[in-house]
């Protein structure tokens, strides 16, 4: 097939699949966020709730299930779409309030704007989401069409641009592909930032036959949701990645590894692969050329160590998922002992961009050594929690700032961790760090899964050490002697200062058994695990000195070091509400009406601190664990 | 065999040949390096004990040496003070994990552990870190041997002989992390379960997990 | 070892032969096999297992070894009702632990384990992909966010509404969760 039919084929595809959207985009649309995060929020409800009142007013409207809007902070999101008005987004809906919609907007001609979070094309009457500072930074490559498009039609993706770039590559030689990736110095965002370019190269390079490409969609860390969304709200955009790489590594086989937690990322792309191949764009002589490949996809079983790239492939060949240690490489020897590539879900959706618009367009943003944009979720003591995108580059204080709109009710910010189980934990001071690869792993963190945590004064760096710890001790494969042993005997330390108990030399044992599990341990599991411990040591070392040499928690979370004390000025001793809260009845009432707590049956569950009334805020923390009287007694 | 490579371990030249692991290299000219889990027919060595580790100039961290193939004009080092402070370290984590009773082991003066101790000074003793107290039941239903799992280091070397040596399969890792043992299908004592009794992994097993009732310390 | 009630050896063996014959036998379809079969059954059998080395021509014991290397299979039967508690970053932060102590306390079960009368199973689980509502916890498939202590109490009431009669097969509630106190 000649490059005019090629490409001819692909623009009546589009053609096609444009006209379809468009009679659609007639009519009003409502597009609701059901990623998982907005069903958690009720997006369901509010889908039946919309449908109701569309066809009790009988509307000619549609309702359309989309991704991840990346607002989780105002779940459930839904954005209405209406010909003659800019599409508007509204958060934190209910019944009420899509009654009101469907009866002003709708049906009426009131877009409601006392209700909209922004406006999502650009317009004179409301502003846009890039009005805000959040929008001034934020800068969307692979998030674009996510909560925008539908992901359950691949007409949707096509007639966005969808899949040209597949057209495009097709009608060039597999090497051009390689050039741009290489050129684009696209580096993978699983993890290490590897360039993928050299990757493919490498794995062009190893012989002509049997060869593989593998999604690595099994984020396992423990406050990270980027892959999810791209899988579940736009799925096309990652296979589009994958037969791009295929073809310029000249392999016919892919899979994608989505971890067994993410049903919904599974059948979305269960179905995008099903839509694809029905298109021809999937399969054998993709657009009528002579080039075939195909994928499917395979469920991880929950455990995280399979995202390691070595263990991922033992575990599609049905055996334990345990790393083996490297040399040879995949692209030498990877899944069936083929050559194979292996790069995250980001990585991938990457690539269409890339062809399609070019290397120098992906340049154009971002640093020189890692361009292009970075990926977050943002968690943790920030307003704006949920999924952003900004270029390499931006700071660590505008991001936190500016994007995240800063720490809810003027909350003083202590410390940020990045990269997950794997990174590490940085102070104030570290704020103005550039993040890119190189420079976040000089401060000691890493880019890592792009997991970001704001942590304030209420949070203890001890306590947040062991947190981590405790997830990679406990998702160790067990295999080598260092990861195995050495972190649970980092996390027993670390267990035993969380109780106040050691001395420095348990602190420089600390730090020495770190050091050796990250220079000893076979996989990155093991010799990255001691990353937080060794961040907050550095950044943090009077905090870890107060646990052990005073049995004072500073920011009052451990358990063992803190107890719960009703302060007698504040509390009024009418309300009774605490004694109701506490699950084991370690509250009475004194002679003298005021409330007090048995120590001896208090479990510590914070329950009557947050049932106690914000206007008497009379239950408090206090660290060491001694009450004023005692204190008294002791003093004198 | 194939082609000769010569490569400088701590400053002595030796012949050796291409393909060659350093660890085998070194052992057969009599140079120590600690090893526990190296099985020198496997060619993807598991390398999951983490003591044979040795230096290479121009490589930056230390490389397990059970799993490098030797090159031309290498030069390894065995000894420096950060390797012997990697290798204490393994050697300390795995004893906090062994049922340190030398006395009673069938596997006295017998044994890997104490080798690795004697060649590079440690002690066989727990002071820095603290021993895991866990207890694990004594399966001692075969006719004329037993396994104490509570001395089992993990190193693979039965499964090896097990799957390899004897073709049979009774044994196996489970579970993952600090739960990992060497076990049968569904934890069934060994005289239950497929095993034939044939005796090539209590012969491979290199501390006294596996070990003849005759040997037993009474 | 579980005692396997009138007809659930013969369900087994249906399930395991329907499974085997939906996937060609090779070593690498052991773990798509598993994930089906257990989620036909619930969880993984000792006699499943068996079969399915069989059929697969793989070990035992490596069958075995796998079943207790991945978190996702089980090798007793679930509870009538499943309790995830999220123990990822946001969770934990927000008070993740002290959700799952409360229901530990509440079920009278440590995690990862199931009551003994099977009504039900307690987990953690690290983020199921929706931290912006920590603390986060999923029952029985339904994920519900900003779980406070109240809302801990109100869904075990729920749950506990949920007994066929008062005796039978289950053993009635136990009154009183502060029996481990003083
Ligand atoms: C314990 C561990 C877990 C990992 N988990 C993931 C993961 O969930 N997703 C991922 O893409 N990479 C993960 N990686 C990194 C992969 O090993 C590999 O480097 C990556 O998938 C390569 O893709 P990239 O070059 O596109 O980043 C993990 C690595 C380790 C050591
Ligand atoms: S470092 Fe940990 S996860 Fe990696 S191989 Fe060793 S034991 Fe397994
Ligand atoms: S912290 Fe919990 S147990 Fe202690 S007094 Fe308050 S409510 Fe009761
Ligand atoms: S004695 Fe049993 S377990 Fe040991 S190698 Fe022989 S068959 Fe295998
Ligand atoms: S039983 Fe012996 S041979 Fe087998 S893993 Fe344990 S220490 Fe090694
Ligand atoms: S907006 Fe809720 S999942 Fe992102
Ligand atoms: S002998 Fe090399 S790691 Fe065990
Ligand atoms: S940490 Fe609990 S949902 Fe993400």
């Amino acid at each position: 097939m000649n490059k005019t039919d090629l490409l001819k084929r692909y623009e009546d595809m589009k053609e096609e699949a444009r006209q379809s959207i468009q009679a659609r985009q007639e009519k009003s649309l409502v597009l609701i966020g059901t990623a998982t995060c907005g069903l958690a929020a009720g997006a369901m409800q509010v889908k039946e709730d919309f449908i109701r009142e569309i066809e009790t007013k009988g509307l000619e409207a549609e309702v359309i299930e989309v991704g991840c809007i990346g607002h989780c902070y105002a779940e459930p999101l839904a954005i209405i779409a209406k010909p003659g008005y800019p599409a508007v987004c509204y958060g934190n809906l209910d019944e009420g309030l899509v009654h009101r919609l469907v009866e002003d907007f709708l049906a009426g001609d009131d877009p409601s704007y006392e209700y909209a979070m922004a406006a999502l094309d650009r317009n004179d009457e409301f502003p846009t989401f890039e009005d805000f500072p959040r929008g001034v930074y934020e800068e969307k490559m692979i998030l674009e069409h996510c909560g925008l498009t539908d992901f359950k039609k691949i007409e949707s993706y096509i007639a966005n641009g969808g899949y040209e770039a597949l057209a495009k590559a097709l009608s060039e030689d597999p090497g051009f592909v390689l050039e741009e990736v290489k050129e684009a110095n696209l580096r993978g965002r699983g993890g290490a930032g590897f360039p993928a370019g050299k990757k493919w190269e490498a794995c062009l390079n190893n012989g002509e036959n049997e060869k593989y490409v593998i999604c690595n969609g099994d984020e396992g860390d423990p406050g990270a949701f980027m892959d999810r969304s791209v899988l579940e709200s736009d799925p096309h955009l990652v296979i589009e990645g994958m037969i791009l790489c295929a073809y310029a590594v000249g392999s016919h086989q892919g899979y994608l590894y989505i971890r067994a937690e993410y049903p919904r990322a599974v059948e979305h792309v269960r179905e995008a692969i099903k839509q694809a191949r029905e298109k021809g764009l999937l399969g054998s002589s993709i657009l009528g050329t002579d080039f075939s490949f195909d994928l499917e996809v395979f469920q991880g079983s929950g455990a995280f160590i399979c995202g390691e790239a070595t263990a991922l492939v033992n575990s599609m060949e049905g055996k334990m998922g345990m790393p083996e240690s490297r040399p040879p490489r995949l692209v030498e020897q990877g899944f069936r002992g083929k050559p194979t590539v292996l790069n995250n879900v980001k990585t991938f959706a990457y690539v269409p961009l890339i062809i399609s618009r070019g290397a120098d367009w992906f340049k154009s943003t971002g640093t020189s050594e890692s361009p292009g944009t970075a990926v977050f979720s943002l968690v943790g003591k920030i307003n704006n929690t949920g999924l952003v995108e900004v270029p390499m580059g931006t700071t660590l204080r505008q991001l936190i700032e500016e994007v995240g709109d800063g720490l809810p009710n003027g909350r003083e910010f202590k410390a940020v961790q990045i990269g997950g189980p794997s990174g590490g934990c940085l102070p104030e001071s570290s704020l103005d760090v550039p993040i890119d690869f190189d420079s976040l792993h000089e401060a000691g963190a890493i880019m890592g899964s792009g997991g970001l945590v704001v942590m304030d004064q209420d949070d203890c760096m001890v306590s947040v050490a062991r947190y981590f710890l405790e997830f990679t001790q406990h998702e160790s494969c067990g295999k080598c002697t260092f990861c195995r042993l050495g972190t649970k005997h980092m996390l027993d330390i670390l267990t035993d200062i969380t109780r106040g108990e050691g001395d420095l030399e348990t602190l420089e044992l600390l730090k020495e058994l770190s050091e050796d599990v990250r220079d000893g341990s076979l996989c990155n599991l093991g010799r990255t695990a001691p990353n937080p411990v060794l961040t907050t040591l550095r950044y943090f070392y009077d905090e870890y000195r107060a646990h052990v040499e005073e049995g004072r928690c500073p920011a009052l979370v451990c358990r063992d070091l803190i107890l719960y004390y009703i302060k007698p000025p504040k509390c009024s001793k009418l309300c009774n509400v605490c004694v109701g809260s506490c699950p084991t009845e370690a509250i009475y009432t004194r002679e003298d009406g005021l409330k007090a707590i048995d120590q001896d049956k208090c479990v510590k569950c914070d329950n009557c601190r947050k049932a106690c009334p914000d206007e008497y805020d009379a239950v408090i923390k206090l660290s060491p664990p001694e009450l004023p009287a005692e204190k008294e007694r002791k003093a004198k | 065999m194939s082609e000769e490579i010569t490569i400088t371990i701590d400053d002595g030249e030796i012949k050796t040949h291409h393909g060659e692991k350093i660890l085998w290299a070194a052992l057969e000219n009599d140079i120590y390096i600690p090893h526990l889990c190296a099985i020198k027919k496997e060619t993807r060595p598991n390398a999951s004990c983490r003591l044979c580790f040795v230096e290479i100039e121009g490589h930056e961290r230390p490389v397990t040496s059970c799993t490098r193939e030797v090159e031309e004009g290498m030069v390894v080092k065995t000894r420096s003070p950060r390797l012997d402070r990697l290798v204490k370290t393994g050697f300390e984590l795995l004893l906090s994990d062994h049922n340190l009773n030398c006395r009673e082991c069938p596997a006295n003066r017998n044994c890997a552990l104490q080798v690795i101790a004697k060649k590079r000074g440690f002690k066989l003793k727990r002071d820095r870190i603290k021993p895991i107290e866990r207890e694990f039941e004594l399966d001692d239903s075969p006719a004329e041997f037993a396994f104490d799992r509570s001395r089992c280091v993990l190193c693979g070397q039965c499964i090896w002989a097990d799957r390899v040596e004897a073709e049979v399969g009774a044994i196996g890792f489970s579970n993952r992390g600090l739960k990992r043992v060497v076990t049968t299908f569904n934890d069934l004592p060994l005289a239950d379960s497929i095993c034939t009794e044939c005796k090539l992994c209590v012969d491979v097993c290199p501390v006294g997990a596996l070990y003849y009732k005759k040997d037993q310390k009474a | 070892m579980l005692q396997l009630k009138e007809g659930e050896k013969e369900e087994i063996l249906a399930c395991v032969k329907e499974v085997l014959g939906e996937n060609s036998k090779t070593h690498e379809n052991l773990i798509p096999v598993l994930q089906q079969v257990q989620k036909k059954l619930g969880y993984l059998p000792v006699l499943a297992m068996e079969k399915i080395a069989e059929g697969l021509d793989v070990p035992a014991a490596d069958v075995f070894g796998l079943a207790t290397f991945y978190n996702q299979f089980r090798l007793n039967p679930p509870g009538k009702h499943e309790v995830k508690v999220c123990l990822g970053t946001a969770c934990y932060m927000t008070g993740g632990d002290i959700t799952l102590e409360s229901f530990e306390r509440r079920m009278e079960i440590k995690e990862s384990e199931t009551s003994p009368d099977r009504h039900y199973s307690l987990e953690r689980v690290a983020c199921v992909g929706c931290c912006s509502l920590a603390p986060v916890v999923v029952v029985d498939d339904q994920v519900e966010g900003k779980v406070t202590p109240t809302r801990v109490d109100g869904i075990m009431l729920e749950l506990e509404a949920d007994r066929d009669g008062p005796a039978g097969e289950e053993s009635g509630p136990k009154e009183g969760g502060n029996s481990e106190q003083d």
